[in-house]
């Protein structure tokens, strides 16, 4: 028994690796952005400081990070170039050559046909998109001036944001890449540009972000590490700065500084491998995990595991209750029901129930919300919550009573679903045994009737319904999500819920995760627990 | 020679089919009897909803001098707008209004082909009455496609059409199948290959035309005629002038808060939910049937792998899951509901069929196959499959009515697209705007289809199992 207990456990570690792995991917490879969500007002980010935020807030939660292998330390100066370049091209002016010429004679006509007859246009709005702002630039632009970029060449405003956000993700290990074009470039505005992005990403980042009380030592050395920020972040160039201050700035201050860190940047091969699979968020997931730290929610900026921890009692006692309710109730009436096998009360009992359980949760939710809470026509019970706010802080037999009046309703919505099947599994369990001999032995040694049916043919007919309490506790999870969200209920199901809409992985893995261990240690219980009720199993 | 083993093989009269045994056994259980026929009709309802609730009128005459020119003379814009993908801008609109055209002519050729000119029984002397009967209904269709359709399709593709079900037809009528039940077979899947290339054909020629309010053309009253379905509303078309009304005779069941119709928009989602159950069914039963039978054929390895992939899926708490992926797609619509459904809920059906499989892959005729050396896919698909399909019925019974209920929860929980007519986006909108009838309607429909459903599960259950027979 206890090795069986054993290999269980151990087996338990394979699936949950593999569940975490499941649960990794469906996050990473889910399309919506947690970081552009996190943008308060959701218009595009253009302020320094709100870049600055938004970069942070990547470094914060490893969203900087590539997802699987890490490669960054093998980046050309060629690879940094071309994202630079795009960045540099975006922000000369378009060449008037013919065939910027042409598609501008396209553009001013969609521009007058819009503005002759503004109903046709499509969804009435002017010139739209692409050949407005084609219109702005060529309007911007010189005909004399060399430095432009052609037509074909102009970057999407995809490919910037893509060349933007690649460029800020690489961070360090593109300083040596970035330093070399600032030095060496032969176009100006392209020197100039890197100067700035080494300003942003020479910055390191700061140690044991997600701990809220760092040791002293880390302490000092994340200080230490803001200070030099700070300097860095000083060594950037206004947009018109001239070419001479942008070789005064790189003499100055970038060629000093690079001397004194460079070995900050040479990557021994040791250094390399650990960087390409440690330096990853997958690495960087696994590692909180084992730590049985989910990180912080980017919602509320709390532990994500001490949000689960407040709520999961919650959850809890809801699913308890109503587990209880539904065994206190289904197993007499399944018993009864097998008495009474195949009478008409038998098949009344079977299609109520029956109907019960076709009836969706959420549907009678919030009928009985409608009828005894709102108040058409009763307001016999609150409408939502688990306590009354003025129950807080009272004796815990006024919180009790509190919550048991909270949690009527909920806990019927949960239970009267599972009456159907629990019940019929407990009527087959007794007709499966009562025809058995070893009960009419028992009847024929004189037996009471009582004792028959509770001592033999009870204890034997309960088995298979026992094997239902491991399957059903996932059922009372996820079913409590709905009756959670109806009633208000602040548990597991209804932070996942609110999560999901705020794009706060941490917190739907976190969710995720524990939902998935409660499972796991529910179909354990529910196959010991066969053992110890029926001595005839035995699982060697 | 040949016929003489024939005869000998031939089964006694009272020879029952498993399917027949089952049939007559099921019929027994008079609820879940009853019970199909309520979701037949449900399905029936679904699919002729256009006849009952359409703001299109199905014939509209329009004197010189009024309204647009395009639209004088007579026409018949209630049938060209069954598929026009502006006015139902979802598939499952378009493919019902489909099979609302074809099922019918499905039919009445089966029937004729089969009852008029039977190939059996017919002298191989006289005429193929059947054959020119069926060219005769498909050269009918033709008709109705050119003339009701007038400008939907071109007469390249409505002869396309044609062309294929006169090969259905010839193929159908050469065939020497004696047995009824041989020769039904063979209709069922042809007329499934003739519809899915006609449906394809329709759907993907994306028949769009311009939006005409015929309702104010009537009401010009300048000698327009006008016949329109009996309830005058589209489950899209807002009318800010009738938000939020109690039932009344205009409105059966009110309105919603952007008043549209509620009764129309709950007929239009039978649709959805019976479209939604299927399909998801359809895909999670496939991949359940496939790993199943590889675990439980193949044993050992292939055996454990699959089983711990089974526990694994079994260990999210389905509605959890569900939620994290569909909140996570941008603009979920009713094909991605459907998708995620069927791809997270296989486990069931897997193990299922995982156990008929160990069951059988013992018996004396399979280990028959193996000796005459069939290779492995017949022996699985040809020989154990067929048996061991039976209980993947009664769990896809059950598995619609969850399918349809998890949609059901998932629209509720404000997951989905938020504009289709499904039942738990009726419900949701009711409670936002505290609209009883709403509530009432939409929760009542779910609950029907969902009960008939277990009902009808319920009796395959006992009908299939040996011990209950009666």
């Amino acid at each position: 028994m206890i090795s069986y207990i054993i290999k269980r456990i151990l087996l338990m570690i394979p699936t949950f690796v593999v569940i975490s792995m499941i649960i990794f991917v469906v996050l990473n490879l889910a399309p919506g952005d947690p970081s552009a969500r996190a943008a308060a007002d959701g218009t595009e980010t253009v302020s320094q400081d709100a870049q600055e935020a938004y970069r942070l807030f990547q470094q914060q939660f490893n969203l900087d990070k590539p997802i699987l292998f890490n490669t960054r330390f093998s980046l050309s100066t060629e690879d940094v170039e071309e994202k630079v370049l795009i960045l540099a091209n975006f922000q000369r002016p378009i060449c008037l050559d013919e065939e910027a010429l042409e598609a501008l004679e396209e553009a001013e006509e969609i521009a007058e046909e819009a503005e002759l007859a503004p109903d046709m246009a499509p969804d009435g709005e002017g010139p739209v998109g692409e050949e407005a702002e084609l219109l702005e630039l060529a309007a911007e632009a010189d005909p004399e001036e060399e430095d432009c970029t052609p037509l074909a060449e102009r970057p999407s405003s995809g490919e910037i944001i893509n060349a933007q956000e690649t460029l800020t993700n690489w961070g360090n290990y593109t300083v040596p890449q970035l330093l070399t074009l600032a030095k060496e470039h032969e176009r100006a505005d392209v020197r100039h540009l890197a100067v700035n992005q080494l300003s942003t990403n020479a910055r390191r980042p700061m140690l044991a972000l997600s701990d809220p009380d760092p040791p002293p030592e880390i302490r000092e050395q994340n200080r230490e590490i803001a200070r030099e920020n700070s300097t860095l972040r000083r060594w950037q160039l206004p947009m018109d700065a001239e070419e001479e201050a942008v070789e005064e700035m790189l003499r100055e201050n970038w060629l000093p500084w690079y001397e004194e860190h460079a070995q900050r940047f040479e990557f021994s091969t040791a250094d390399k491998v650990g960087i390409f699979f440690l330096d990853t968020r997958f690495a960087k997931y696994w590692e909180n995990l084992l730590k049985l730290d989910f990180g912080l929610s980017t919602n509320d900026r709390r532990p994500v595991m001490d949000t689960i921890l407040d709520r999961l009692p919650y959850t809890m006692t809801l699913g308890f209750l109503a587990i209880l309710l539904a065994y206190l109730i289904a197993v007499p009436l399944g018993i009864w029901s097998a008495y009474n096998q195949n009478t008409k009360r038998d098949q009344f009992v079977t299609v109520i129930l029956f109907m019960l359980y076709s009836l969706p949760s959420f549907f009678t939710a919030v009928l009985l919300l409608e009828f005894f809470a709102v108040g058409r026509p009763f307001t016999w019970f609150p409408t939502g919550g688990f306590i009354g706010e003025e129950a807080r802080g009272m004796p815990l037999l006024t919180q009790m009573v509190s919550a048991s009046w909270h949690l009527i309703l909920p806990v019927i919505c949960l239970t009267y679903g599972s009456l159907a099947a629990l019940s019929r599994y407990a009527r087959t369990g007794i007709l499966d045994v009562i025809r058995a001999d070893y009960i009419r032995t028992a009847r024929a040694k004189g037996l009471s009737e009582s004792m028959v049916i509770l001592k033999h043919a009870v204890r034997n007919g309960m088995i298979p319904i026992l094997t239902l309490m491991g399957s059903i506790l996932p059922f009372l999870v996820s079913g409590s999500l709905v009756i959670e969200y109806i009633f208000n209920i602040p548990g597991i199901g209804l932070y996942l819920y609110q999560s999901i809409f705020m794009y706060d992985y941490n917190a739907i893995m976190g969710c995720l995760l524990i939902s998935t261990v409660m499972t796991l240690v529910g179909l354990l219980l529910s196959d010991i627990s066969y053992a110890i009720v029926d001595p005839r199993i035995t699982f060697d | 020679m040949t016929s003489q083993q024939d005869d000998n093989q031939t089964a006694a009269d009272d020879y029952q089919t498993y399917g027949e045994i089952v049939w007559g056994q099921f019929k027994k259980y008079r609820i879940s009897y009853w019970s199909l026929y309520g979701v037949a009709a449900l399905f029936v309802l679904a699919m002729v909803s256009p006849v009952l609730a359409m703001n299109i009128p199905f014939y509209l005459y329009v004197p010189e001098g009024v309204g647009p020119e395009t639209l004088q003379g007579t026409s018949y814009p209630w049938f060209v707008a069954l598929f026009d993908q502006n006015f139902f801008d979802s598939g499952v609109d378009i493919f019902f209004n489909f099979l609302l055209f074809f099922l019918p002519f499905a039919f009445l050729t089966w029937f004729v082909t089969n009852k008029v000119g039977n190939p059996a029984e017919a002298d191989p002397s006289d005429p193929p009455i059947g054959f020119f009967a069926g060219v005769g209904i498909l050269l009918a269709a033709f008709f109705v496609v050119v003339v009701l359709l007038n400008g939907l399709l071109s007469k390249e593709v409505a002869l396309a059409l044609v062309g294929i079900g006169i090969t259905a037809v010839v193929v159908r009528a050469a065939t020497e199948k004696t047995d009824e039940r041989g020769r039904r077979r063979l209709f069922i899947a042809l007329a499934t290959v003739v519809g899915t290339i006609g449906f394809a054909i329709i759907y993907y020629h994306g028949f769009r035309q311009p939006f005409v309010d015929y309702q104010a053309l009537v009401e010009l009253d300048d000698g327009v005629r006008a016949i329109f379905p009996p309830i005058e509303y589209s489950y899209r078309d807002v009318n800010l002038l009738a938000t939020s009304e109690p039932p009344s005779w205009q409105h059966w069941l009110g309105t919603d808060a952007i008043g549209r119709d509620v009764f129309t928009r709950i007929l239009y989602g039978t649709r959805i939910s019976l479209t939604i159950g299927v399909v998801a069914v359809g895909i999670y039963a496939t991949i359940g049937i496939i790993l199943g039978s590889l675990a439980g054929y193949f044993g050992g390895r292939v055996d454990a792998l699959i089983l711990r992939l089974i526990e694994i899926m079994m260990c999210f708490p389905v509605i959890f899951l569900l939620l994290t992926i569909a909140g996570f797609i941008e603009e979920a619509s009713v094909f991605h509901i459907m998708l995620i459904i069927g791809l997270t809920g296989w486990t069931g059906i897997a193990r299922l069929v995982r156990g008929e499989f160990l069951r059988l892959r013992n018996q004396d005729f399979v280990q028959a196959a193996v000796a005459l050396g069939f290779n492995e896919m017949r022996i699985i698909f040809r020989h154990v499959m067929p048996n061991a399909i039976q209980p993947v019925y009664v769990a896809a019974t059950f598995g619609i009515a969850g399918a349809i209920l998890i949609e059901a929860t998932l629209a509720f929980l404000g997951v989905g697209p938020p504009d289709i007519p499904s039942w738990g986006q009726i419900l949701t909108a009711g409670r936002s705007t505290q609209n009883m009838t709403m509530i009432l309607a939409s929760g009542f429909a779910i609950f029907l289809v969902i009960s008939l459903l277990n009902l009808i599960g319920e009796g395959l259950r006992d009908a299939t199992d040996p011990k209950l027979r009666k």
